[in-house]
């Protein structure tokens, strides 16, 4: 009796070992991190509506950061998001909703009518990708350097030192992707695909299947 | 994980979203309505619960903190091993006595802290907390509308739990007792 209850713990013991193994090296299951909180805030659109993280709750949300006197600088990071926000239909993201922001960090010059013609000029869908600003540079700086940790000052002639980057935060408020340093039309393929995983994990991550997708996330299966 | 889960040995489902491999929390340093400075460090070795709101909050603070007393009655002594703070989004008009007062309603072991607007502003944008003022009524004065999310921090002061609003004592208290173990 004692070796069979002896058998029966090592047995169970070689499933669980040899399961979790095979779950790490085969990735059944691939999410994205949750690397930190999304920051609070409340930020003034294009249209000079009310922007809140709140109001993003239960959505994706891309965000950029730039300035409307940026010129070529933005050029790239422009791009992307329009290339994203063109083919968000074409993915299989459910009915989860996904909104672009762009935040300037130039709130003195970038008033809603500024943040307006320059949404048009580089083929923003107001439903989709929003531009916004905080009149306040404290709080500004709190939301891009502190919450987003992306890097940006004011130079003397007016234009902005930063460090481009894209940040998506899912519907908890949580960033689950900081993409930096390499604003390359990649980026967006990359992004979509992050997309996807998401929604997946949103979708299915219920009852049972929430299993395995904690255990992809215990596991650091996190798609490239 | 199917037949794990079918053998008893299936994880522990938590009642709000769990952050695996969590960095440190953005750190503190706020007055308490104890008089003193309080920062993450002064609670290494407990979990935290931290939670923002105000004292003239009409009903969301109030529910929530209800939640929180009673998952500290579930916990009994292991109560002993949770700090929950809350923090005002209302720095003009909680002072740390007032905050004292409103706290103790709830449980005497609870702390409340305040700092100056912009210190407020800054511990709230970087946990993810909006918070605006709003007209309220004459009685009430303005109200400010805020993020209802209760944040649990492990014992290293790591971000580790996030519980949104409406979730029960006895959840609340199934879940800090995982934490515990």
């Amino acid at each position: 009796m004692k070796r069979f209850l002896l058998y029966g713990f090592y047995t169970l013991l070689i499933v669980v070992v040899g399961g979790a193994f095979a779950f790490k090296v085969f990735q059944p299951v691939q999410v994205l991190p949750r690397i930190r909180l999304a920051p609070g805030f409340a930020l003034i659109d294009q249209a000079g509506e009310r922007l809140t993280n709140e109001d993003l709750r239960g959505q994706f949300t891309l965000y950029n950061f730039g300035y409307t006197r940026c010129g070529s600088a933005c050029d790239l990071s422009n791009q992307s998001m329009r290339e994203m926000q063109d083919k968000l239909d074409e993915l299989a993201l459910g009915d989860i909703p996904v909104t672009l922001v762009t935040i300037s960090f130039d709130p003195e010059y970038d008033t809603p009518e500024r943040l307006q013609a320059y949404a048009e000029s580089v083929g923003a869908d107001p439903a989709r990708w929003r531009f916004a600003t905080i009149a306040d540079p404290s709080l500004l700086k709190y939301v891009i350097g502190g919450g987003f940790e992306t890097y940006y000052e004011a130079q003397d002639d007016g234009s902005f030192a930063f460090d481009p980057a894209f940040v998506l935060v899912d519907g908890w408020g949580i960033i689950r992707g900081e993409y930096r340093y390499q604003t390359m039309a990649s980026d967006a393929e990359r992004i979509m695909r992050h997309l996807e995983v998401l929604a997946d994990e949103a979708i299915n991550s219920k009852g049972s299947a929430s299993v395995a997708y904690e255990a992809a996330h215990y596991f650091l299966c996190y798609a490239p | 994980m199917t037949g794990v889960a079918a053998c008893g040995l299936r994880p522990y489902e938590f009642h709000g979203t769990v952050m695996q491999s969590p960095s440190p929390a953005a750190p503190f340093s706020l007055m308490s309505n104890t008089g003193q400075r309080v920062s993450l460090d002064d609670f290494r070795g407990k979990l935290v619960m931290l939670y923002f709101g105000y004292t003239y909050c009409p009903d969301v603070c109030p529910a929530t903190l209800v939640e929180i007393a009673g998952a500290m009655d579930i916990l009994g002594e292991d109560a002993e091993r949770v700090q929950v703070i809350m923090i005002s989004v209302d720095p003009e008009r909680d002072t740390p006595e007032l905050l004292g007062k409103y706290v103790a309603h709830f449980d005497p072991s609870f702390l409340g802290v305040t700092g100056t607007p912009d210190e407020i502003a800054e511990v709230a944008t970087l946990y993810g907390i909006y918070f605006e003022k709003h007209e309220g009524t004459a009685a009430s004065g303005y109200l400010v509308d805020h993020t209802a999310t209760t944040m649990v921090l492990d014992e290293e002061g790591r971000l580790k739990l996030l519980l949104p609003f409406g979730v029960t004592a006895a959840d609340m208290a199934a879940d800090l007792a995982q934490l515990l173990r």
